[in-house]
């Protein structure tokens, strides 16, 4: 594990050592930067933006009729009636409806992008059952077609997940989904890392397969808590080096490992888990698992038998993300229910999202919400759309730890904005116009704010009607 | 013709041999879209005999073992899915449970023997307001994957309609080789055929004047078409449609060409970049069958593909239908086209691509509201294709059957409180 070359960024010691004379002196305090790939990202062009008289979910459960919402230099600064400001423009929302940006918390976009050649696929290092070392941000093709129709769809967020082969697969990177020509472009900023993990048949196959470890259920265990056991000890390793050098010792660091630097993320809370998890019994397990080395065992993803332990769910604080009818492609995917999400969501304290996984439902994440909402509707639930859209906007951004930035209209979060045609739960709806810290990133309506990726640009052999506007290059695949 | 109700003898005879004679039903008050060129009638009527439409808005007078008013809501043909794995696949990833593919398999694979109307995914579908598949094979290595058949989704053991319909092909990219080579063997096939079904009709007319000798009459009998070679020769005298997935406009150009030189039954599936050559395709009468979701370019083969394309087809006068081939969500068939109405199919246009065009393509006696149609119908709780409508009823070949699938009764069991562990509740 340690064929690496380390990248270590060595902090001069400031303080003055000229007082202690009994001592060695100590090297230089030996640090890990935690954070050696920064996001540049910029906001697009802002705008103030009044939207009025229109119905708005706030994204936590409440929704206005008739309501206003105005934000200011990027920020939502206030949601109600006859609102007024000066210098912002005015947006008639008349019979449109106004949600939070939609966060995708499960995507592969850029990391298995349209086209899905070999040469693109680069969503899955499956070398190794423990990848903990490898970054999803460091395959994101930021080109990938796909961005730019789930912004058409109003995502405005998304989590890029390493794919499932392995027990640890790997960093996963939160985006803000603008376009951009780097990865760094998009990052958003200060989002925590999340870590995929996966149980169940994908790992066991992938490396049994190979007369490798893991091969069974029993495999996948001992796997993780082998990693995790090295990584409690590595953490002490360098808690113990920071002490002693605190002290005034001159310690040797440890040894960087790539791989223990992410679980050791975890095991200190920076790092967020993002278990791949079908099963019922499986999940319980990873959550005594979290609690057996002393981490936060985070969201359970594709978790078709939640609805079988929606209060252990709850109860242990965990987010579970959902699809509303992806079904029979595994065993592990046999017992779905087309209203898990609203079952886990009716526990007390829960954390209900309803995810992608995909480049196309990506593109609707607002029905594949609806149609939990609607199914667990006629089956005695009564949910509403003000409760629905939690799974797709203030859920989800709790789950990849960014619940007080976005994931709500509330007064001070980011303007992540999508303005509706019309009710968002139904399969005529579209989204007309999307914002992202209050500048416009798309609108239905003008061409010139859809982007285009640089993979069909000269591409379309489609004959446009205006062949004298450049922006009608675009009109066979913008979308 | 005169509709009374059946004696009670009748009825219990009829509930002992239930296959033996349907009940006859009338549906009333109904907001019918029929998928005809009627449109959509208000108030309308439905009378079913023995699994058929016998009559729209008959008479007054008439009535029927079972009347059911459908107090204003909508009533359309049972949608038809196409070109998936129904019956032949229980668990994708569980290689004892699919029956769709065999590495051997050829132009004379027929998957119908394997299909299984006990899959849980048949109740599933019913959900989407699905009453008949044409179900695909996925075939092996060759060229000709093998034939579809067509299923009721009644889910009884006699629910193959009939097999061996179409036969289906694939060309485009190719991961090892190339594309020209899939193209060049279809041409040749038929090219062969061809030559082969002429030189045997030469052959017969000697026979005829009886100037075969011994020998040969020999000869004539080992020259039997083989049973690969009678498919072909169905396809070529246009009694079999040929089923061909193609993406990239060039070849659906050549498949075009290829229909015109032998004149065949053609369909184009998946479609990809059709749009490009939407007008060669209108001039050559080739339908498609496609996605009406896919927009992102999965490979050069799909550059132009949008969430217009089925749109932009339909008004450039291609016929269309939609598929989806997702076997477990198939389902979703009616929000597919949900969805292109949004994107700018009509709705009448987007109930044929589910219904008539599907019936008209694959050639079955269903997908209408119609006299003399099979009574495959579905009556909804609202607008077939929202997300918040659901099946009310539905009738296959004038039965009722459920929408309960195996998911309802995992999640009644899990939503019941009970003092005992869930495996108690039945």
């Amino acid at each position: 594990m340690s064929k690496y070359a380390p990248s270590l960024v060595m902090i001069a010691l400031t303080a003055s050592l000229s007082g202690c004379l009994t001592k060695e002196p100590q090297d230089a305090k030996v640090t890990i930067n935690k954070n050696p790939y920064p996001s540049t990202y910029q906001h697009l062009p802002q705008k103030n933006t009044l939207i009025t008289n229109t119905t708005v979910l706030i994204g936590n459960g409440e929704r206005l009729d008739n309501a206003d919402v105005l934000f200011i230099e990027g920020k939502i600064k206030q949601v109600g009636k006859n609102l007024t400001a000066d210098n912002a423009q005015v947006i008639d929302g008349t019979g449109k409806w106004v949600t939070p940006g939609i966060v995708d918390v499960h995507s592969h976009l850029g990391v298995y992008p349209s086209p899905s050649f070999e040469s693109n696929a680069d969503g899955n290092e499956m070398t190794n059952p423990n990848t903990s070392r490898v970054w999803a941000e460091h395959s994101v093709w930021p080109q990938d077609p796909g961005f730019n129709t789930a912004r058409a769809g109003g995502i405005t967020t998304l989590q890029i997940l390493p794919g499932s082969a392995n027990l640890f697969g790997g960093r996963g990177v939160t985006l803000k989904n603008v376009p951009s020509v780097t990865m760094q472009g998009m990052k958003f900023p200060d989002a925590p890392y999340g870590l995929k993990m996966a149980c169940g048949e994908n790992p066991k196959r992938v490396y049994g397969s190979q007369h490798e470890a893991p091969s069974t259920r029993m495999g996948n265990m001992a796997g993780y808590r082998e990693a995790w056991a090295k990584a409690v000890e590595y953490k002490r390793a360098w808690e113990k080096y920071d002490a002693d050098y605190a002290a005034g010792k001159n310690p040797k660091a440890p040894k960087r490992d790539l791989t223990l630097d992410t679980l050791r993320g975890v095991l200190e809370g920076d790092i967020r888990i993002q278990n791949h998890c079908y099963k019922a019994e499986e999940m319980a397990m990873m959550i005594d698992l979290g609690k057996e080395f002393h981490y936060n065992s985070g969201t359970f993803h594709h978790a078709v038998e939640a609805y079988k332990i929606a209060d252990l769910l709850a109860e242990n604080g965990n987010c579970v993300a959902m699809w509303p009818d992806w079904w029979g492609f595994k065993m592990e995917a046999y017992d779905m229910v087309q209203e898990n999400a609203a079952i886990v969501d009716a526990a007390k304290n829960s954390c209900a999202i309803v995810h992608s996984d995909s480049g196309k439902t990506i593109q609707r994440l607002n029905q594949e919400a609806g149609k939990i909402m609607y199914r667990a509707d006629d089956h005695g639930f009564d949910l509403k759309p003000q409760d629905a859209i939690r799974w797709i906007t203030l859920n989800a951004a709790k789950a990849v730890g960014l619940n007080d930035k976005i994931g709500s209209l509330e007064q001070g979060k980011n303007a992540d904005v999508v303005i509706w045609n019309q009710n968002p739960f139904s399969v005529y709806a579209h989204a007309e116009q999307v914002f992202i810290d209050g500048a416009k990133v798309f609108d239905a309506n003008d061409k010139a704010y859809q982007a285009q990726s640089d993979f069909l640009v000269g591409q379309s052999a489609l004959k446009t009607t205006k062949a004298s506007t450049p922006s009608s290059l675009t009109t066979a695949t913008a979308q | 013709m005169k509709f009374t109700k059946y004696s009670l003898a009748a009825l219990a005879l009829a509930t002992v041999f239930s296959t033996v004679q349907a009940k006859s039903l009338l549906i009333t008050n109904a907001t019918v879209q029929t998928a005809t060129a009627q449109g959509v009638l208000s108030k309308a009527s439905v009378l079913v005999d023995d699994g058929k439409i016998v009559a729209i808005n008959p008479s007054n007078q008439v009535t029927a073992d079972e009347v059911i008013d459908a107090q204003g809501k909508i009533l359309t043909p049972g949608f038809i899915a196409v070109m998936n794995n129904l019956g032949l696949v229980e668990v994708s990833a569980v290689s004892s449970s699919r029956d769709a593919s065999d590495k051997k398999a050829k132009i004379t694979f027929d998957a119908s023997l394997a299909f299984n109307p006990l899959s849980t995914a048949i109740a599933y579908t019913r959900k989407g307001g699905i009453t008949r598949s044409v179900v695909s094979p996925n075939g092996g290595e060759d060229l000709f994957k093998g034939q579809t058949f067509v299923v009721d989704l009644t889910g009884k053991f006699n629910s193959v309609l009939q097999a061996n319909t179409a036969v289906v092909a694939a060309v485009g990219a190719e991961r090892k080789g190339s594309r020209a080579m899939a193209l060049q063997k279809l041409f040749n096939t038929f090219e062969d055929a061809e030559k082969k079904l002429a030189k045997a009709k030469k052959e017969k007319a000697s026979k005829a004047k009886g100037k075969l000798a011994k020998k040969e009459k020999k000869a004539k009998a080992a020259a039997e078409p083989k049973r690969d070679e009678k498919i072909i020769n169905a396809v070529l005298a246009g009694k079999k449609p040929l089923l061909v997935y193609a993406d990239r406009a060039t070849d659906i150009l050549a498949l075009i060409k290829l229909k015109k030189r032998f004149n065949l039954d053609l369909v184009i599936l998946d479609a990809g970049d059709a749009e490009l050559v939407a007008k060669q395709l209108v001039a050559a009468n080739v339908p498609v069958v496609i996605d009406a979701m896919r927009d992102l370019p999965g490979s050069f083969d799909s550059l132009h593909v949008s969430l217009k394309t089925a749109a932009n087809l339909i008004n450039a006068g291609v016929k269309v239908a939609f598929f989806n081939q997702d076997t477990h969500n198939i389902y979703q068939l009616r929000f597919d086209a949900g969805n292109a109405v949004a994107n700018g199919v009509s709705k009448q246009a987007a109930l044929a691509a589910v219904t008539s065009n599907i019936a008209d393509i694959f050639h079955l006696n269903a997908g209408e509201i119609a006299k003399g149609q099979a009574a495959d119908l579905v009556l909804w709780s609202a607008d077939p294709f929202e997300l918040s409508s659901h099946v009310e009823k539905m009738w296959i070949a004038g039965d009722e059957y459920s929408t309960q699938a195996r998911q309802d009764k995992l999640r009644n069991r899990y939503l019941k409180k009970s003092a005992l562990p869930t495996a108690y509740s039945k």
